[in-house]
């Protein structure tokens, strides 16, 4: 909200410059987002015009007097309030308008006046400027003093042409089957029943607390006004003017609250400021139906709960001084404790933990002693994740990949190409309300982001291209329940990037490479089981040979792979890997406990065997075998070349392993390795019609 | 002979000179004590001389011939230390040219700035936690006493999954999901995604944020002041201002905004004398965190007693900690992810 200084000055005394003042309030609550010089019709009159951010619990200081009661409290200046025209005891009023209230929960309080003799016309200048310093557009003189008492009071005023209520019977009521209204923008407004109306007779005439309707507005022509000062409940205002999407300074003060007993200041300083400015005559009398009076009730001040909030303990004269300077009075003492009435228009104000904030806030933060608390550890038990997804990180760091941060959402087209690993039961989750048409969704996979920084590197004249992104993705269950987990996915495009001087035979990393990357991850896990590498269930998306599925017990929990050939030629790109890994299934495998093995005491001996085997022989079978053998002797098998070409024949490929035999009690003797390596020789060649190379 | 002694020598050591190459020291060698040597031959004339003249001049002899065999040894060892010397010379590198390196991978920034933040709150004890990103409007909203059509709604532009199910818009529902499940004394942080229905240079539609609470049978408003101040100086300056001021939270009572001092124009609000800091705006001080004592409602909601605990709870944008730490001016650049912006960081 924005006022102006003088117009401030008009309601309380303080010395101090505007900057003071923004200093002030910022530290006591309201705080003011800018203050800038106004230009002075006359010299050496300079003004300001201050900014304030009202917070939405303070729905009394969105008019001028809230903020002048704020530092009256703050400064102990002399609080005042510029001149009204109260109305005479009268029943003059009633014999040209009756007001009757159908909703009384909805509209605790409805009061007006009548003024006759206008004359329509622009306002004074003295008022366009402030409104103008305030962001109110100047309309005419009427309309004009009801925002201006509005900016002073904050108490939305709303003004009738009289001549255009033909019944000029005012009736309060939801809208029930009444369905449209034109408000006074010229927008016809589609109504549901729980809308709160302000009608003539049967006649919708504005909607209340939210904008008047066209009909009843204001003209160039218009002679008597009717002035409007009510009080609505805030929900029900809320939820009109949310759903029509209708942001007035009437509607955004009724939400926050406005003080209920303050509605017949307002019409009276209208009055005398339509008399001042449009030359309008009052009619004697108000009307004033106040069927549901606010009564604030009392709230009972622990002294041992100040201090035991606050951490400070603060003389009972300081608080009680606090509390009567923000207008509250103190209806009753007991020797711990205090009993206080809030003012009517500080509705914020119910608990004793409000009166407490209210203490703190006039006290100054900053008086407010600071020290560190006994932290006392909570039985929660220690949390793995954390280190365990920084070493993730590092891990992937060091292989050269660079983290990326991508926006979950992604189009429905990318979701139905990556489906990441959530199999066929699981759908997307759709955004009601997307920020575009490409953003329809939450993404199945972290490959369309990652996809998308591909695309933007390579713009930038990227040579390659090597990332990971570690976050989440989203699907709806079969019953429709939403599902989340954390994943970690990578793309390589290109040779990895090096430093220093070129090397000749920079190439992309192979499957192979990948895959190390991959078992790079579940050694720096401490995955316990050994993964299965299928070619079964490999995605669409992916090279139907040069892929794979990861299982873990028969879990699917990865893949990898070089992208679809028919992708990366549409899209103009290289061949290029990507994986994919369930992190929260990964972790669910990782020890907490390792036990470190004593080093062996006896010499191992290595001894290799070549073998010559079907082209689509997988290398993994002889190693697994072996495994499963559990033989004392053999302490590990690995796989350490491959060679197609001559002298092997077309359709074959040679596979060389090397054994590692050891005996945890004695050094092995030569003759005996010999003899043990035979026979496994042997079997495999037997089993695996393997050829022996010797 | 004696005087033919002091020849030799003399002639000798004019031979010896400083340039002598490797043959030249092996023709001396020969030369002086070869079996025909000019000091082998004085040895053989030995015999001529009178006796009693013999042993004074044998030993002048034998001094003169370990004379000359040191000095020829001494020049061979540094002529081989030179040989040596210039092998070594001939492998000499190019120092200046680049070191080779594989490119590393780098973490990204936000990440960066989360774990410091994180760490800060570990070190002092707190322990970690993550909720949803998807939340049910109870734990995002309601329970943290914003019922439907509270106006505090407004603060935070939604994005909605279903009816009754919403893109988290803050980390809060944490706090409830763990006061949910346990007791205290807790102390808690939690980072994670949020996001917000906004998209512009200021905002993201997801940004980050860390959330922290602690609750105990006397934890007071000066604790809270205490721990973030500790926090603010470890990561940010040690010296840095910090302000706490009033401002309103739904889920918190009393609330506080904590603002540090700006480093740009160290919370002077003007740079070069009269330019407004375009940090700060010219007020000196930067917006930072969310913070306050957490309101009775939200204990009610949890089923705790407002009684016998009490507790504080704070929030901060990791986005906004990284940009004012970084100077980076546009939050965009974080979700663009282009190398040349993510290799500026360690
Ligand atoms: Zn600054």
């Amino acid at each position: 909200m924005n006022f102006t200084l003088s117009w401030l000055r008009e309601f309380v005394d303080f010395r101090g410059s505007a900057q003071g003042l923004a200093r002030t309030l910022t530290m006591a609550g309201l705080e003011v987002e800018s203050s800038r010089p106004l230009p002075s019709m006359q010299e050496g009159q300079e003004d300001w015009v201050m900014e304030v951010a009202v917070t939405p619990n303070r729905g009394d200081c969105l008019g001028i007097l809230g903020v002048a009661r704020e530092v009256a409290a703050l400064t102990g200046g002399h609080l005042r309030l510029p001149p009204a025209l109260p109305a005479a005891r009268s029943s003059g009023i009633d014999r040209l308008v009756d007001v009757r209230i159908l909703s009384p929960d909805l509209c605790p309080r409805y009061s007006a006046r009548m003024v006759l003799g206008v004359r329509v016309a622009g306002a004074p200048d003295w008022m366009k400027r402030r409104l103008e310093a305030c962001g109110i557009r100047s309309i005419n003189n009427v309309v004009d003093v009801t925002n201006y008492v509005m900016l002073e009071t904050g108490q939305p005023l709303h003004a009738f042409d009289a001549d255009r209520l033909p019944t000029k019977r005012i009736v309060v009521r939801q809208a029930g089957e009444i369905q449209k209204l034109t408000t006074l923008d010229g927008v016809e407004r589609a109504l549901v029943p729980g809308d709160l109306l302000i009608c003539d007779g049967a006649a919708p005439i504005a909607l209340a607390g939210v904008m008047g309707g066209s009909d009843s507005e204001v003209q160039w022509d218009t002679h008597a006004v009717l002035l409007e000062s009510a009080h609505f409940d805030p929900a029900c205002i809320r939820r009109t003017a949310k759903r029509l999407a209708i942001h007035s300074e009437a509607s955004h003060r009724f939400e926050r609250g406005v003080d209920p007993q303050g509605t017949l200041y307002a019409l009276g300083r209208a009055a005398l400021l339509l008399a001042e400015v449009a030359g309008a005559a009052p009619v004697k009398g108000v009307v004033d139906r106040y069927s549901r009076r606010a009564k604030p009730a009392p709230i009972v001040l622990r002294e041992k709960k100040v201090s035991a909030l606050l951490g400070v303990e603060l003389p009972r004269r300081r608080t009680e001084h606090i509390l009567t300077a923000l207008g509250m009075k103190v209806q009753g003492r007991s020797k711990t404790a205090v009993r206080v009435i809030p003012p009517s228009y500080r509705s914020d104000l119910t608990r004793e933990e409000d009166l407490i904030e209210e203490i703190a806030r006039l006290t100054g933060y900053e008086n407010i002693p600071s020290r560190l608390p006994l932290v006392r550890p909570a039985g929660g038990g220690s949390n793995h994740r954390p280190a365990r997804e920084r070493k993730l990180r590092a891990f992937l760091l060091g292989e050269g990949l660079t983290e990326m941060i991508n926006l979950p959402f992604t189009s429905a087209e990318m979701n139905r190409r990556f489906r990441g690993l959530w199999g066929d039961k699981r759908s997307p989750v759709a955004i009601v309300n997307p920020l575009g048409q490409d953003r329809t969704e939450l993404r199945l996979s972290l490959i369309p982001g990652l996809l998308d920084n591909l695309r933007t590197n390579l713009a930038q004249k990227a040579r390659s291209f090597h990332c990971f992104d570690f976050a989440k993705v989203f699907a709806l269950d079969a019953r429709g329940a939403a599902e989340e987990k954390q994943q970690v996915a990578g793309l390589l495009y290109g040779a990895r990037e090096r430093k220093g001087l070129r090397w000749k035979d920079e190439t992309p990393p192979t499957f192979l490479e990948v895959k190390g990357i991959i078992e790079g991850i579940f050694e720096v896990l401490g995955i316990g089981p050994e993964p299965a590498w299928s070619n079964s269930g490999v995605g669409s998306f992916l090279h139907p040979a040069k892929a794979a599925v990861i299982r873990l017990e028969n879990r699917d929990v990865g893949y990898l792979g070089e992208i679809q050939p028919d992708f990366c030629e549409a899209a103009e790109l290289e061949p290029f890997q990507v994986f994919e890994l369930d992190f929260e299934a990964l972790a669910e495998y990782a020890p907490r406990q390792l036990t470190a093995r004593p080093l062996p005491r006896f010499p191992a001996v290595a001894r290799d065997l070549a073998v010559v085997v079907d082209d689509a022989f997988p290398a993994q079978r002889i190693v697994r075998w072996m495994k499963d053998l559990n033989h004392a002797l053999v302490e590990g098998v690995e796989v350490f070349d491959q060679y197609r070409g001559s002298p092997i024949p077309e359709g074959k490929k040679s596979l060389a392993y090397t054994i590692s035999y050891r005996a945890e009690d004695r050094t092995l003797t030569d003759s005996e390795v010999n003899q043990l390596h035979q026979q496994l020789a042997a079997r495999v060649a037997e089993l695996f019609g393997a050829q022996l190379r010797m | 002979m004696r005087e033919s002694l002091d020849t030799l020598r003399n002639e000798f050591l004019a031979r010896i000179v400083d340039g002598a190459s490797e043959q030249e020291v092996q023709r001396l060698r020969v030369e002086f004590l070869g079996r025909k040597g000019k000091l082998t031959l004085m040895f053989h004339r030995l015999k001529e001389v009178p006796p009693e003249e013999r042993p004074g001049l044998g030993e002048a002899l034998n001094e003169l011939r370990g004379f000359v065999e040191g000095k020829l040894e001494l020049r061979l060892t540094e002529l081989k230390r030179r040989e040596k010397e210039r092998l070594l010379q001939a492998e000499r590198v190019d120092i200046t040219l680049p070191g080779s390196r594989w490119e590393r991978g780098r973490v990204h920034p936000l990440t960066l700035v989360m774990d410091e933040i994180t760490d800060v709150f570990v070190a002092m004890g707190f322990e970690l936690a993550r909720g949803p990103d998807i939340e049910d409007d109870y734990h995002n909203f309601e329970a943290l006493n914003m019922p439907p059509d509270h106006p505090a709604r407004d603060m935070q532009d939604t994005f909605f999954v279903s009816a009754a199910r919403v893109l988290r818009t803050h980390t809060s529902p944490v706090q409830i999901r763990v006061m949910e499940t346990r007791k205290p004394p807790l102390q808690v942080i939690a980072p994670g995604a949020v996001y917000r229905h906004d998209d512009d240079a200021t905002h993201s539609p997801m940004f980050h944020q860390v959330e922290g609470f602690m609750v105990d049978s006397q934890i007071a408003f000066s604790d809270l002041k205490g721990v973030l101040t500790h926090f603010l100086r470890r990561v940010f300056r040690p010296e840095t201002g910090v302000r706490f001021r009033p401002s309103f939270f739904p889920f918190t009572e009393p609330s506080a905004e904590v603002d540090i001092q700006c480093f740009l124009c160290d919370g002077k609000g003007m740079v070069q004398g009269q330019q407004a800091c375009r940090v700060c705006k010219g007020t000196g001080w930067l917006e930072i965190l969310g913070a306050g004592m957490i309101d009775p409602e939200v204990f009610r909601f949890v089923g705790y007693d407002a009684e016998r605990v009490s507790g504080f709870a704070f929030g901060m944008g990791v986005e906004r900690i990284a940009m004012l730490k970084y100077g980076i001016e546009d939050i965009r650049l974080f979700f663009q992810n282009e190398l040349r912006f993510l290799r500026q960081f360690a």
